[in-house]
């Protein structure tokens, strides 16, 4: 018996190899995935353990509802604000830049992308106290007479979101765009095209994909984010992420836990999916 | 030196057949070539030779020993690719001792042998170099030492010399003869290009695009007398008449449409031919004879006018129209610089094409 | 290109360098206020290096940075070997197709991950700590793993590998001779890649740790909620150099390799 084994051992030794990777996945990633969703749908009581989705439904009141738009309306709003200002740095870096300029600005665009998050949000209080740079500069310049109160508001949360996830969108844009074959554009002049149409029927169309890769890069993440809303907006507002380590962390019930959070990645697919779709059919339009 | 025998191989890729029951024997201590257009199938059986493929059905053995389940590193068989393979991590030294190294050799004798091995192959001083600073023809010859110095049975060329420029492959082409009579080792040598097999082989194959072979001999029995039309076109060119075969006495007829009798000397192989069957005629242009005089001693003669005019350096050839619109070929060498008038020809003249009845060839298919 | 049309010829440039101060303003400001002789006006008082000497000597600081490294060094440990092996392994045995699974993780949001594995954890009563962390951490580094050695892998010269073989290496031989020393600049960028995803992680570390082992970041986030002093100014300023110093590496690596990693 021992011996038949040692045998299939030997003979598919490069499998037995290479399969903690997978056992360690799927146990520590697929597994417990499977375990919320699990979660989600029952329930305890004292004749044992059922299955429900009365938790499911307790979810479609108002305050829950709006916590989820909110942070739906947050990521999107961000993804876009940084695809569109992000837009224009990928293309300098791609197309537009000297070689020598273009290393050093790509590795001064590495370092706040590796930065710790914590610490750009904890930079970003410096500037905004009611003391910080932005107060003080714009007092001496007499632009403004009292300190403006920006930290605990959701502006602040919307310039920090941008901030950090700034540089997620350049990356796949600046990818495509480096890509780009700039004979095309030598092709787009040499027929007579000026800068502005190449701009918008040859260069922008080409590097769509690379649009969409950045803009879902920040969607999908700052669908779920908390910290810094938490941390920059003072905690007045619930986002999805709040509201879920509340469950886990606060409250210990990780069975309502469970089930928002797989409302949430349901509602965070169904989103991703329809603006992606929409997206598809934009493009189509344009073309 | 050993020989490769293959008995019914083959072999398919998802689902298309590339080589089907193909049995090929390769004599031992044989410069054998194995030439065939892009597809035929060639490089799947070299690659069945090394043990990079298994064989579906069939069997290959080496003298008596049978590698068809063979693992590759067990085959006293080792390979040239065509784009050589070399390791970018080592340098000329190391990438040449690595089957040695593998074998567990003694670290002094290693060093012998591979400094013997690249004074073989006029490369000692490059012996530190990184193969990438190497050009294609030295890389090329890196990788014929590292294949030869573990002194396999067989030598496996893919192509060898496909990346190289013209001079240095006809250079390459006849150190490699040198090579492979010095060694005395079986060499298989994979090609499209018939010049290099013609060049090099003692004996050939030939594949046709459908994986099969098509004719086994040496370069001067298929170029002279090849097997079929595939075998008489893929090598050299030739001019190919389609008729209806008479015999008579020694020697046959064949009468073309339009074009009248062509005289034919009979085959060695006969049992194929009868009366009444239609053959095909094969004569190469160099065997054809082109003047503006009418010759005698010919056994057929055509009539045609000049359309075309091909200059080649050591021979021009002349493309003729015939009676029947049919265009022949014809290649006359370019034996003097300023030839008399008479022999000059010019586009449309006038001019009869002459060939004897035993330099054409005749053919089944 | 040469020819730059237009307005967007200076325009371009001028709000490129806006958005780059936009990105290095917040962090110049941070460093130098870390070396602020006062804590709480934001008026520069003097040069001191006070705030750095006080986390010197604080106890919390280097265990939080003992946790953090130690986090770091295992997860790039198990997710290089892991994910090497199945990569390779996965080339020739029916493993290649479960490849797939692995570029699942960058997927989600990183908090779904951490709640569904405290749930896990808590269902088995594993207790939380470090190597729960680690656990933890390199089902996200095998994210970054497969996918980049995976696509280098694909691109090597299968060639090399046969030929290797044909010259009678034994399988373990040509792994050790031709494959790794092949892969070693990818295994070495991506290694790197790990090590600073691992080290800067908050979200899953806030929930899997379970407050007995406590990271860097997570240290950083309390002293935030109690309030800025300079003293997390001069922490987030180390912080900062030691991103600059791996990302230079880290770089530097690949200018000189080549190719690009995303």
């Amino acid at each position: 018996m021992v011996k038949r084994f040692r045998e299939i051992f030997q003979q598919e030794l490069p499998f037995f190899i290479g399969v903690p990777a997978l056992v360690w996945q799927v146990l520590f990633l697929y597994v417990p995935i499977c375990y919320l969703v699990f979660l989600s749908v029952t329930k305890v009581d004292v004749d044992g353990v059922a299955f429900t989705l009365g938790r499911y439904a307790e979810f479609f009141q108002v305050p829950y509802l709006r916590v989820l738009l909110r942070s739906l309306i947050l990521a999107t709003g961000n993804a876009v604000l940084c695809v569109s200002v992000g837009y224009p740095i990928a293309y300098y870096l791609a197309v537009r830049a000297h070689a020598r300029s273009k290393s050093l600005l790509l590795m001064l665009l590495m370092l706040p992308f590796w930065t710790n998050f914590l610490v750009q949000v904890y930079a970003w209080f410096f500037v905004f106290e009611r003391q910080g740079l932005l107060n003080t500069v714009l007092m001496r310049l007499h632009i403004i007479q009292e300190p403006l109160y920006i930290l605990n508001t959701t502006l602040a949360i919307w310039i920090i979101m941008l901030y950090c996830y700034l540089p997620f969108a350049i990356m796949p844009m600046y990818a495509i765009l480096e890509k780009f074959d700039v004979r095309l554009l030598e092709a787009s002049y040499d027929l007579g095209a000026r800068a502005w149409q190449t701009f918008l029927r040859i260069t922008l169309p080409l590097s769509m994909s690379g649009v969409m890769t950045g803009f879902f890069l920040v969607f999908i993440p700052s669908f779920g984010e908390f910290v810094i809303p938490g941390l920059a907006g003072g905690d007045k507002q619930m986002f999805v992420g709040s509201l879920i380590s509340h469950y886990f962390l606060t409250a210990g019930d990780e069975y309502t836990g469970a089930t928002f959070t797989c409302l949430g990645a349901l509602v965070l697919a169904t989103a991703a999916l329809t603006l992606r779709y929409c997206m598809n059919v934009m493009i189509k339009r344009v073309r | 030196m050993k020989s490769i025998r293959i008995e019914n191989v083959s072999k398919s890729f998802e689902g298309e057949q590339v080589i089907e029951n193909l049995s090929l024997t390769i004599p031992s201590g044989e410069f054998f070539a194995l030439l065939g257009p892009s597809g035929s199938g060639k490089t799947t059986l070299l690659r069945l030779i090394a043990g990079f493929e298994f064989a579906d059905k069939g069997a290959i053995y080496l003298d008596d020993q049978d590698i068809t389940r063979m693992p590759i590193n067990e085959r006293k068989i080792n390979t040239v690719f065509q784009n050589y393979a070399l390791f970018p991590h080592m340098n000329v030294f190391e990438n040449v001792a690595y089957g040695l190294r593998v074998q567990g050799m003694d670290k002094k004798l290693i060093h012998e042998k591979v400094m013997r091995f690249l004074g073989i192959v006029n490369l000692e001083k490059y012996a530190h170099k990184s193969v990438r600073q190497l050009s294609g023809g030295q890389q090329q010859r890196v990788a014929l030492a590292r294949a030869i110095i573990t002194e396999p049975d067989v030598l496996l060329l893919d192509e060898p010399l496909a990346a190289l420029d013209l001079k240095l492959r006809e250079k390459m082409l006849l150190e490699l003869i040198d090579l492979q009579y010095e060694l005395k080792t079986t060499f298989v040598y994979v090609t499209h290009d018939q010049f290099e097999a013609l060049t090099v082989a003692g004996s050939m194959a030939i594949m046709n695009t459908d994986g099969e072979i098509e004719q086994v001999g040496t370069p001067k029995n298929i170029y002279e007398f090849p097997a079929s039309s595939f075998v008489a076109k893929f090598v050299g060119t030739t001019n190919m008449f389609s008729g209806k075969f008479t015999r008579a006495g020694s020697y046959g007829t064949v009468a073309v449409d339009g074009l009248g009798t062509l005289h034919v000397a009979l085959p060695t192989h006969q049992e194929w031919l009868h009366d009444g069957r239609t053959v095909i005629v094969s004569v190469r242009p160099e065997k054809v004879e082109i003047s503006k005089q009418p010759l005698t001693g010919f056994s057929n003669c055509m009539m045609g006018e000049v359309k075309a005019i091909v200059y080649h350096g050591r021979s021009t050839q002349y493309n003729v129209r015939l009676a029947n619109g049919a265009i022949m070929s014809v290649f006359r060498q370019n034996e003097e610089h300023f030839p008399s008038d008479n022999k000059v020809i010019d586009y449309d003249d006038p001019v009869g094409l002459y060939w004897q009845d035993k330099n054409v060839t005749l053919l089944e298919r | 290109m040469e020819n730059q049309y237009g307005i967007s010829r200076v325009t371009l440039p001028m709000y490129v360098a806006l958005v780059y101060a936009f990105l290095y303003i917040p962090i110049m400001v941070l460093v130098t206020f870390s070396f602020n002789e006062s804590a709480f006006s934001h008026a520069w008082k003097g040069f001191t290096t006070d705030w750095y000497v006080q986390l010197w000597e604080s106890t919390e600081v280097w265990d939080a940075l003992q946790n953090s490294f130690i986090v770091a060094l295992g997860t790039v440990s198990a997710s290089l070997t892991m994910g090497f092996l199945i990569v390779v392994c996965g080339s020739y045995t029916f493993l290649g197709r479960t490849l797939i699974l692995f570029y699942g993780s960058l997927a989600a949001p990183e908090i779904v991950t951490a709640v569904g594995l405290l749930s896990f954890f808590t269902l088995f009563n594993i207790p939380l700590g470090i190597i729960t962390l680690i656990a933890a951490h390199t089902v996200m580094g095998l994210g970054y793993v497969v996918p980049v050695l995976h696509s280098r892998f694909s691109e090597l010269d299968y060639n090399l590998i046969e030929a290797s073989l044909d010259l009678g290496a034994t399988r373990f031989q040509t792994f050790r001779s031709i494959v790794v020393p092949l892969m070693a600049p990818a295994l070495l960028s991506v290694g790197l890649l790990v090590f600073i995803v691992s080290w800067d992680d908050f979200i899953i570390s806030f929930f899997c740790s379970g407050g007995s082992a406590q990271t860097l970041p997570m240290y950083v986030f309390s002293m935030i909620r109690s309030g800025p002093t300079p003293v997390v100014n001069a922490i987030s300023t180390l912080l900062l150099f030691i991103t600059g110093i791996c990302v230079t590496t880290f770089l530097s690596f690949r200018t000189r390799m080549g190719g690009m990693l995303w």
